[in-house]
């Protein structure tokens, strides 16, 4: 069997403040495999986006610090490469995207501008031209043309009618959700294998919301890239991904394919947060939200970090953190409450 | 329209001066809100929902003349509030109270949440001393907060947290109508479940009529006991909540109900894609929507505004595909 596309094992990541240090993630472990849409859930301060900014190694070190783990990418580590490799990982091989459009782009340049540059830090190989023209030969002219080409191409690719005149406006001309459009498509410019998606639906309405998310599912089935979808919204995991993992106080505490985590959800903060979602089945004055606030990460709560919000907690639950145990059909949940299955 | 309406608004309009030229002088103007009319029962929740610049905070602001309307009349249980001098309109604001979407934002960092509720008591009463510091922690108790957050300051607080506070600060004067512009939008779903239960909770201990305006679908369909969906400054459809989730009559509303992700994998609805995005830009004539709209069939689309029809059973839309919308 080849090796999966990433691979996030047991991975630890401190942030110094001021008021001691906190542990941002726990021993975070993930698999993605090529083509997947892996949803990654959770409230704020859960340690979604910090998961997600380690793999492209975009968090300011000091203070942050990576004490343990490994993050794998098709079996290679990725933290042991040297900053310049890293930089070529990202260009090649890696997209992201952010929350807010608006403050991503450049409001003093034009969308072919900034569009271009991507395509050129992206996919130009100045590795081929030697010496002092390093990075300029073949002709910039060309380049540019070349790259002009393709910037229209990704304006299309991403849904944008009129690529080609769009591309001389200026970012206050679009609208927010081609804007994030824009994102995407300078996301794609070095065709990446993963795209990262950090919240990319949250400062967008509802029906600009759905267009952008059939955008991303559909780059999966033409483009053959895999999505890692991190979002606080439940029902944009639900329409949206194949496969869910539900992050608590820096810890991955339960993962399982789609379905399977919304009808058969096990772990008592999966369960906790499905039930705070209004839908059309619950009645009013029904909802339960979970009682508390999260934990603060300098001092966390010792073993399982959910058990003082926990209604089944028990004295095991003070005692250990408690491993991924199997429920189900590629389905673990973090509970002692499954130490004996399911 | 009904009798035992708490607020009742009729012909309502706000229009923002737009300027330019040489003199910066008004040039035209931008409808924010334009000829909307809706009433609140008594004791129960309307929603109003749209996209971001739908107007939707607009007419609650002018709800309760938090700014002031351009035209229309807005009564407020029979007396219309345009009419009223500033005192008595000061007055009269003990009935009306808003809850704001940034909790963190609508609090004042340098002053503790004691003399954040108690302020509104001194304001309107003229109580302080022991005998506000008693209500305020009556008020605390009330909306789920301990008698020690008497001292604490806004930041000390989560945002679920700060959210109890502005509510508190917004029952101290004992208000009939409240008016929630999205006050769950910048909270955790978890927290959100905490803050809708409360808010629910509140309505029957005290008999409160909410005007609730969100954008989540969602919330509202679990909140609110009617729904007004708003499209540019425009109500183009209101009915009871469970008829608007049921039958949705008006394409817009469709194509926004289709669109709220269901946080279950088995409840994908078939997605009515509307055409391009909201652009504030109306067409000269026609429906307002008739630009994205997908049903788009009759050709009195292009020329003819639509008008507020009953389609039937309190369920009012304004669109050419229901009859008699383009009588003027």
């Amino acid at each position: 069997m080849t090796s999966p596309l990433l691979e996030i094992q047991n991975l630890h990541l401190e942030f110094k403040t001021y008021d001691g240090v906190a542990r941002v993630l726990a021993g975070v472990n993930l698999t993605m495999q090529r083509g997947d849409v892996l949803g990654l859930v959770g409230e704020t301060g859960c340690g979604k986006s910090m998961t997600a900014l380690s793999v492209p190694r975009l968090i300011p070190m000091p203070p942050g610090k990576i004490t343990e783990g490994r993050i794998l990418f098709e079996g290679e580590d990725l933290l042991e490469k040297s900053p310049h490799e890293m930089q070529r990982f990202r260009a090649r091989r890696l997209g992201m995207i952010f929350q807010d459009p608006t403050t991503n782009l450049n409001p003093l340049f034009t969308i072919r501008e900034q569009l271009i540059d991507a395509v050129l830090y992206q996919t130009m190989d100045a590795q081929r031209v030697p010496g002092r023209w390093k990075g300029f030969l073949p002709s910039v002219r060309q380049t540019r043309v070349l790259a002009n080409q393709r910037a229209i191409e990704l304006m299309g690719l991403v849904g944008i009618p009129d690529g080609d005149k769009r591309l001389s406006d200026y970012p206050h001309q679009f609208s927010g959700g081609m804007r994030q459009r824009v994102l995407i498509a300078m996301a794609l410019a070095g065709k990446p294998d993963l795209l990262i998606a950090d919240e990319p639906t949250t400062a967008l309405d509802v029906t600009i919301q759905a267009q952008i998310l059939r955008l991303i599912t559909g780059l999966v089935d033409r483009l053959g890239v895999s999505v890692l979808l991190i979002t606080h919204n439940l029902g944009v995991v639900a329409q949206s991904c194949q496969r869910v993992a539900v992050m608590y106080a820096g810890r991955v505490i339960e993962q399982a394919p789609v379905r399977e985590l919304f009808k058969n959800p096990k772990h008592p903060y999966t369960r906790g947060l499905l039930h705070a979602v209004p839908t059309r089945h619950i009645e009013r004055g029904q909802l339960s939200g979970i009682p508390g606030t999260i934990p603060n990460l300098v001092d966390p709560p010792a073993g399982c970090r959910f058990h003082p919000r926990c209604a089944h907690a028990v004295e095991a639950c003070r005692a250990a953190v408690p491993p991924p145990y199997p429920v189900g059909a590629q389905h673990t949940a973090e509970c002692v409450l499954f130490a004996g299955g399911s | 329209m009904n009798s035992d309406a708490i607020l009742q608004v009729r012909g309502l309009s706000k229009h923002f001066p737009v300027r330019g030229g040489l003199l910066n002088r008004p040039v035209s103007a931008f409808k924010a809100v334009d000829n909307v009319s809706f009433s609140v029962p008594r004791g129960r929740t309307l929603g109003i929902v749209g996209e971001s610049g739908s107007g939707k905070t607009t007419v609650g602001k002018c709800a309760i003349r938090l700014i002031e309307p351009t035209a229309g009349e807005v009564l407020f249980e029979g007396e219309d509030l345009r009419k009223l001098s500033s005192g008595d309109l000061r007055r009269r604001r003990t009935d009306m109270q808003m809850i704001y979407q940034s909790p963190a934002a609508s609090l004042n960092s340098r002053m503790t949440v004691g003399q954040i509720v108690g302020e509104a008591l001194w304001l309107h009463e003229r109580l302080n001393g022991a005998k506000a510091r008693d209500r305020v922690m009556e008020l605390l108790h009330v909306v789920g907060l301990k008698p020690e957050h008497y001292y604490r300051f806004p930041h000390e607080f989560s945002g679920g947290q700060q959210q109890r506070v502005g509510i508190a600060r917004a029952l101290a004067v004992k208000p009939k109508l409240l008016v929630l512009d999205e006050p769950t939008s910048a909270l955790d779903v978890s927290v959100q479940a905490q803050v809708l239960n409360l808010l629910h909770d509140l309505q029957q201990e005290f008999g409160l009529t909410y005007l609730f305006i969100s954008h989540d679908l969602g919330v509202v369909r679990y909140l609110c006991d009617q729904v007004a969906l708003m499209y540019l400054g425009k109500i183009v459809e209101v009915a009871d909540v469970q008829r608007i989730f049921d039958e949705p009559k008006h394409p817009y509303t469709q194509a926004l109900i289709s669109a709220i992700p269901e946080a279950d994998p088995d409840e994908g609805h078939e997605q009515i894609m509307m055409r391009g995005d909201l652009t504030l830009r109306r067409p000269d004539q026609g429906c307002p929507f008739a630009p994205r709209c997908q049903a788009h069939k009759v050709p009195a689309c292009d020329t003819v505004e639509p008008r507020v029809v009953d389609t039937g059973n309190g369920h009012y839309a304004a669109c050419h595909l229901h009859p008699g919308a383009a009588a003027s």
